[in-house]
Parts: C-alpha cells; sequence; structure tokens
C-alpha cells in the first residue's frame, strides 16, 4: 500500500512537472516540434488543385508528386498530369534543413528543356492556385520569430495558436499565425496576412489521419480573401515509406514524365 | 516527301500506336487544334498569315519501353496542306541508360530565344524566328543513347544523314536580303555513313550549379556560297565545342553559354564571290529574376569572327545583341501578360514582341500578340515593313 502511494504520488509529481514544462514551450520550440515531427521516410500521392473563383466557375489541376528525405534535406518532384495544356510539365525542388534556399527546377515539354528557376520566385503563386512555392515546401523555423499567442480548441483538438514574424523585413508575409495541435505538432489551421499586414488568406484542414503512422492532410482548403479565390487540394493514394529510389529526384526523370 | 507517302507513314505510325495500345491499354493521345491569323500592318493590312493546324501525339508505355509520335497538318490560307511527323521514335529504358532511336527534336544549352549550343535540331526558319519554338526547332532522325551515374549524365548523339535549315522562300515577306549576284544552287551532302553527325554532352546538375559540356562533329546549318559557272552553295564540315551552366546566386538565376566553331566557312566577296574558313564564336549570358510576381530576363549575345577577313558578306567581325523579357500573371494564371524584345547593338535594330494570353478555359487559350520590328537593316531590321498583329485561339485535349 505504501508502495502504491509512493508510485501514484510520483506519478502526479511526474505528470505535473511534464504539464509545467509543456506550459512553459516556446513558440520556437512548437515550431521546431512541427518542422522535426517525422513525415516517414519517403511519400507519394496523386494531388488534385480545385480552383474556384468569385463567380464560381472552377478550374481543375491533377499532379502526381514524390517527396523524399535525405538525411535534412528534402526533395520533391511534381509531375503536371492535367489539364492537357500542361501535361508532360514537371517541377522539381530541394529543400535544405540548414535554412539554405531551395533549389528549384521546372521542365516545359513544348520547350523540352529543364531550366533552373530563382528561389526569388517562391512568393509566386503555384499554378494560378492560392498557395504560393514557399507555402507548399517547409518553412525553416529559424526564418522567423514565434511567439504563443493562447491555446485554442479547434475541431476538438488542443492548439497552441502561435505568432511567426519573418526576420526578413521584405518577405511577402507580414506575419502569419498558426494552429497547431499539442503533442501532435502538426497545423490545423494558419492564417496569413500580408506585406501590409492586412488579412489574406486562411488555411484550413478538412481531413487529417494516420498513414503507416505519419500524420497526413488529405484534403485542405485555402481561401484567399483579398481575391474571393479558393483553393481545395485533395492528396489520393497516399503511400509512405514505399522506397522511392534516390534516381527519381533528377534531371532524368523530370524530363521522362509519368507514365 | 510525296503527299502519299507522308500520309502512308503517318498512317502507318498511328496504326502501330493502335495496334500495340489496343494489347496493353497503355495508350495517350493528346495534341492541340489551333487557329493562328496574322495581319501585317500597314496600309491594306494585308494577311501576314492564316493558318489552322491538328496536331495529334499518340503515346504507347510499354513495361521498358515507350513509343510516341507526333504529327500535325497546316493548312494555310491558300488551301495548302502540309502534313508532317514531328516526332516519332521508341525510347528503351534500362537502369542506368536509355535509349532514343527515330525522328526527334533534341534540345541543347540554356539560351532563351536564341540558339548557340542547341546545334543538333535544325531550324526552320520559313517565317523567321516567330513561330512556337517546338516549331521552329525540326525532328531529325537520330540514335540518342544517355548514361547516367549517380553525379553526371552522359549523352551520346549520331544523326545518320544531315538535314539542313529551312531558310525562308524567295517571295515571302520573310525572304532574307542577300548581296550575292544571284541566287545560289545549294548542294546537300549526300546520304552517306561518312557524312553522318555525332555529338556528345557531358552534363552535370547539382545544388550549386547545372553545368553542360558538349561538342559535335557536323554540318553547317548554313550553305556558304561561292561563284563557279554560276553560283552555288555548300554545306561545310564544322567542329563544334561549347558548355553551359545555370546557378541561383540569392534568388538571381544567373546563366552562360558558349560555342566555340573551328573552320567554319564564309561567304567573301572577291572576283569570283569565294569562301574563306575562320573560327568562330557564339555566347551568352543572361540574368532571370522574379520580383513581386513578374519574372524578369535579360541576355547578352554575341558572335565573332576570329582573325576577321573585311571581305566577308553576311558577317561582321562582332555582332552583339540582348533580349529582355517581362512575364506576370493576373488573376490567377488565367491571363498572362508577356514582353520579349531582341534588341540588335550592332544595326540598331530590334523586334518587340508583345502578348497576351488568356485561358477561356481549361486547355482552351486565346492569344493575342504583335511582332514589331524596328531599325533599317540587321537580322531584326530588314523586316522593318513586315509589322504585324496576331491572333491565336488553341485548344489542347
Amino acid at each position: 500500500m505504501k508502495k502504491t502511494k509512493v508510485l501514484i504520488i510520483s506519478l502526479i509529481l511526474m505528470a505535473m512537472v511534464l504539464g509545467f514544462a509543456q506550459a512553459q514551450i516556446t513558440g520556437q520550440e512548437v515550431m521546431e516540434n512541427v518542422y522535426n515531427r517525422p513525415t516517414g521516410p519517403d511519400i507519394q500521392s496523386t494531388l488534385t488543385m480545385t480552383l474556384t473563383n468569385s463567380r464560381g466557375s472552377t478550374r481543375v489541376r491533377e499532379i502526381k508528386q514524390f517527396i523524399k528525405e535525405f538525411g535534412d534535406d528534402e526533395k520533391k518532384i511534381m509531375f503536371f498530369v492535367a489539364p492537357s495544356d500542361v501535361k508532360n510539365t514537371s517541377f522539381m525542388s530541394w529543400s535544405y534543413g540548414d535554412g539554405q534556399d531551395d533549389d528549384m527546377w521546372i521542365y516545359l515539354p513544348a520547350l523540352k528543356k529543364t531550366k533552373r528557376i530563382s528561389s526569388s520566385s517562391k512568393s509566386d503563386y503555384f499554378m494560378g492556385s492560392d498557395f504560393t512555392y514557399d507555402d507548399l515546401g517547409e518553412r525553416h523555423p529559424s526564418l522567423d520569430t514565434h511567439k504563443i499567442l493562447r491555446e485554442e480548441t479547434v475541431n476538438g483538438e488542443d492548439c497552441y495558436v502561435v505568432e511567426s514574424v519573418s526576420k526578413d523585413s521584405d518577405y511577402f508575409y507580414a506575419r502569419t499565425i498558426t494552429w497547431v495541435v499539442k503533442d501532435e505538432w502538426f497545423g490545423m489551421k494558419r492564417e496569413f496576412y500580408d506585406e501590409d499586414d492586412e488579412f489574406l488568406k486562411i488555411l484550413t484542414i478538412n481531413e487529417y489521419k494516420k498513414v503507416n503512422g505519419y500524420w497526413v492532410i488529405p484534403e485542405m482548403e485555402m481561401y484567399n480573401e483579398q481575391k474571393d479565390h479558393t483553393t481545395l487540394m485533395q492528396l489520393d493514394d497516399i503511400k509512405i515509406g514505399d522506397g522511392i529510389k534516390d534516381s527519381q529526384f533528377t534531371e532524368r526523370m523530370m524530363e521522362r514524365g509519368i507514365r | 516527301m510525296k503527299k502519299g507517302s507522308i500520309i502512308f507513314t503517318i498512317s502507318l505510325a498511328l496504326l502501330l500506336v493502335s495496334a500495340a495500345g489496343a494489347a496493353a491499354q497503355d495508350l495517350y493521345f493528346g495534341g492541340y487544334v489551333r487557329n493562328n491569323t496574322g495581319v501585317l500592318i500597314d496600309d491594306d493590312l494585308d494577311f501576314s498569315h492564316v493558318q489552322n493546324t491538328f496536331d495529334l501525339k499518340a503515346e504507347y508505355y510499354g513495361d521498358i519501353s515507350e513509343l510516341k509520335s507526333e504529327v500535325f497538318i497546316n493548312q494555310t490560307d491558300t488551301d495548302d496542306i502540309e502534313i508532317g511527323i514531328k516526332e516519332l521514335y521508341v525510347d528503351i529504358f534500362f537502369d542506368s541508360m536509355d535509349l532514343r532511336v527515330g525522328k526527334q527534336q533534341i534540345i541543347w544549352g540554356k539560351a532563351d530565344g536564341v540558339f548557340i549550343t542547341d546545334v543538333i535540331s535544325p531550324k526552320d526558319l520559313s517565317d523567321f524566328v516567330l513561330p512556337d519554338f517546338d516549331e521552329v526547332r525540326m525532328g531529325v532522325t537520330a540514335l540518342k543513347a544517355d548514361y547516367y551515374t549517380s553525379a553526371l549524365d552522359f549523352e551520346l548523339v549520331w544523326i545518320p544523314t544531315f538535314t539542313p535549315a529551312v531558310m525562308p522562300e524567295t517571295g515571302t515577306i520573310w525572304e532574307v536580303s542577300t548581296p550575292l549576284p544571284s541566287l545560289p544552287t545549294i548542294n546537300v551532302p549526300s546520304d552517306t555513313l561518312e557524312n553522318s553527325e555525332v555529338f556528345g554532352k557531358v552534363s552535370y546538375m547539382g545544388s550549386a550549379i547545372d553545368i553542360e559540356l558538349m561538342g559535335g562533329y557536323m554540318w553547317d546549318d548554313l550553305p556558304a556560297a561561292y561563284q563557279d559557272a554560276g553560283m552555288f552553295a555548300d554545306y561545310h564540315r564544322v567542329t563544334m565545342a561549347g558548355g553551359s551552366f545555370s546557378t541561383d546566386i540569392a534568388g538571381l538565376i544567373v546563366r552562360g553559354e558558349g560555342a566555340y566553331y573551328n573552320g567554319k566557312n564564309f561567304t567573301v566577296q572577291a572576283s569570283p564571290v569565294t569562301t574563306v574558313e575562320k573560327d568562330f564564336v557564339n555566347y551568352m549570358v543572361g540574368l532571370d529574376y522574379s520580383l513581386a510576381g513578374f519574372t524578369l530576363g535579360t541576355q547578352f549575345i554575341q558572335e565573332i569572327v576570329l582573325d576577321y577577313d573585311d571581305r566577308i558578306m553576311l558577317n561582321d567581325e562582332f555582332k552583339n545583341t540582348m533580349t529582355f523579357v517581362v512575364a506576370k500573371p493576373f488573376l490567377n494564371d488565367t491571363l498572362l501578360l508577356e514582353f520579349f524584345s531582341y534588341v540588335g547593338l550592332s544595326n540598331e535594330d530590334s523586334l518587340l514582341r508583345p502578348k497576351v494570353t488568356y485561358d477561356l478555359a481549361d486547355g482552351l487559350e486565346w492569344i493575342l500578340g504583335a511582332d514589331i520590328f524596328l531599325g533599317d537593316e540587321g537580322d531584326f531590321g530588314q523586316y522593318d515593313d513586315n509589322d504585324l498583329v496576331y491572333t491565336k485561339l488553341k485548344y489542347s485535349f
């Protein structure tokens, strides 16, 4: 009995210590946890983007994408499948864990040429969607200053609400606010504010689930309030850890395309 | 090639592709239908061209191979019908090696809108450089082998028969002004093994830089003229060595490309007109940047005839050209404004190419553009009377 009491007291104390430690977590640590959350050695999926403008008309883009971790670095290759006028276009990016600028290339089948594109184009919108190239990558937490604003519950999940302000005053977002699910370390919602600190757009997660033990976001939506334009992004045929070859992330594969 | 044999070839190609596809269900069809209409900006507002195009791609995917064909039909305002094969080839994929055999377009280099090391596919300059670049470059029958290591790619190209560039026809608005006393009879090398062309390239793509080194033992795509019992022009062998690079420096893409031609023939003003062999250098340095959604780019291109002979007729010792491009998408990429220009520094001439592309729906685009030539002489100034506006409606499927 005495041993049981000691054990219970110890567990309570441990829980209090852990709870205290968690309460003291900083915004920087939250975003580092998000950045370092295991996403699996590799992932492949079919990405469908449905673009809806203010008049309600829609356009659909379909992409086959492959992503692989290389230590702290990540390589991604995307093959455009639809619409027909962009079919066989491909895009490749290499991102670096040390915060170095991404390397990006695009293969244009009409020119039969792979072109290196500028990392300064990360503010450009991807295929007419409401996602910039930067939104689609993993932004290194060291590039911003992070602060926990409060804690909130979203979709039944307890979240830290973290404000991130870029250390680079020329960055195209004055700040972002991210709702990060406690202990799971994925974002549930994110607000983006433009260079004038005006509300620009909001990213919401419609579906999240675990595949092979890793959190994935099969469906999310970006609503650009300033343009009244929405992009619904859906992932299908998600495979994690299937063993994508290193040679998938090469100019050879960009030019060969996807079958 | 006679029209009958072209139709037979296309039909055979489509039949082969269809048969293969029927067996494996791994068949893809795509292409486009396009109307392209241009009007000269002159007193009469003459049409520069009215053209309807049907382009059909058929691809079959096997386990380790692919078969690809692209055929086109052009119908012009005079009801002339041109049928051709843009590409028709088989790919075979191995672990570290790919083979491509058949008619194909092979594109090298990092330059935009100019040809420096991009010397394998000959150019169809019937309408100067105004058509889309996949229509300016002609396919050639070739064997292309690529071998891949973890760091380097090696490419070897063998072209059994020489195909020269197509120059604008006499009497068209794109006819090239020539100082020759009369039009020459052009002699094309015979189709023998000895007259085949060989090219090689080594390339590296990495985080810091992309590099290509290449060389070729080939025929000069343009003939040099001489006077004998009349005016003649011969194509000549030339050896080329070159390289290109592209790198990102703090968001600024820096590109470069250069080629050295050993023993290029030039026509010289003499009595009689004859040719002289000189080495020739052609290079480009360029910058690309993206700012606030604008794509900005510029290139400086220089051609140099080494050990220049003042009697050379068509080339100055130096020719300097710059290009500029500004582009910006609007309305979530449904509207694209582009402005591309060539500026000839040596002859103070230029070609301005504003263009608006609007996506009416997925796969359906409408283009409105203009080609404005300025100057009195030079590559662009010679066409000062050919300013035109055009519109294209293109449906891709």
